[in-house]
């Protein structure tokens, strides 16, 4: 808010008015946003609302110009499970350990990035496997991905 | 069992047997199986070991028959021992379509709904996870790459020259 008591251009109007006003033009946007309103619907509100014809234009046309930037924003608000953003590999090779000499095996340390739905961040998800079980790993991520595909085709 | 026959064979001719002698009995034979069977060493040098002990030759039989009976159950149980990260145990996958949410109606989005089910130290975790189909089509691109790099001549030569 303090972005709009702050503008020079503004200093001049009541500084609750100004609140007033910025909390209805956002209350607006977002509810059209979230509805999906098409122009004219958007028109037609603000004509109820006794808005000149020039204000509405003006405002529909950056409504238009931000409305896909809004909808990514309003789409991405909401609770989720964590959500994997990249994952990253080590393979070793066990050649000992204190326990057990003589181990000799592939080993794989698979690590998920991952992103929390409300604070961004969240501790990776990592894991160790055989290469056994890295193909059964990717086995079942290819059968999702098949999935989807043919999902997206019908 | 041939344990106890070791175990008696040791102790023939003895006659006062305290409770201390037949622990550390059990400890020392403990101690040489546990080692024998983490080193791995061949049946020549565990001969070669115990000889040095000066017990009977049919007690040496014995216990070379013992270490080579258990030492892949020992192995095995020492294996256990070792520090280890969770482990991978299965993975299971449902596709979702969001379709409205409260702060957007009227979407198409659609996401891979994953349950990874990890093993550590006997205990079973599942964490649910989801995934978009660009970062599906990448995990499995990388992970294919992961898998790739054992058939590599690197990777070969060098299992090659460590056994």
């Amino acid at each position: 808010n303090s972005f709009i008591l702050d503008d020079p251009d503004l200093k001049d109007i009541d500084p609750t008015v100004l609140k007033h006003c910025h909390a209805a033009a956002a209350m607006c946007i977002l509810e059209a946003g979230k509805q999906n309103a098409d122009i004219s619907a958007i028109s037609t509100c603000l004509e109820d609302c006794k808005l000149d014809k020039e204000r509405i234009e003006q405002f529909c046309t950056e409504y238009q110009k931000n409305k896909d930037a809004l909808e990514i924003l309003l789409g991405s608000i909401g609770r989720s499970p964590l959500h994997i953003t990249d994952v990253s590999w080590r393979l070793e090779y066990q050649i000992k350990n204190n326990q057990l000499h003589k181990t000799y095996q592939p080993s794989y340390l698979v690590t998920l990035n991952v992103e929390n739905s409300d604070s961004g961040s969240h501790p990776d998800v990592s894991f160790s496997c055989t290469m056994e079980q890295l193909q059964d790993l990717v086995g079942k991520l290819k059968d999702a991905a098949k999935s989807l595909e043919r999902a997206t085709q019908m | 069992s041939i344990f106890l026959k070791a175990l008696c064979a040791f102790f023939k001719g003895k006659l006062n047997i305290s409770v201390d002698i037949i622990q550390h009995g059990v400890e020392g034979l403990m101690y040489l199986l546990t080692e024998s069977s983490k080193l791995m060493i061949s049946e020549v040098d565990f001969q070669d070991s115990i000889n040095v002990l000066g017990f009977s030759d049919e007690l040496n039989k014995s216990l070379l028959q013992l270490y080579l009976d258990n030492r892949k159950e020992i192995r095995s149980i020492l294996g256990e021992l070792a520090p280890r990260l969770p482990s991978y145990h299965s993975l299971e996958w449902r596709l979702d379509v969001q379709l409205a949410s409260r702060s957007l109606r009227q979407q198409i989005k659609p996401a891979v709904t994953m349950k990874l089910h990890l093993n550590q130290n006997e205990d079973q975790t599942a964490q649910v996870l989801q995934t978009d189909p660009a970062t599906l089509l990448h995990l499995i691109q990388q992970l294919e790459q992961a898998l790739g790099e054992m058939k590599m001549n690197h990777c070969r030569r060098i299992v090659r020259n460590m056994k």
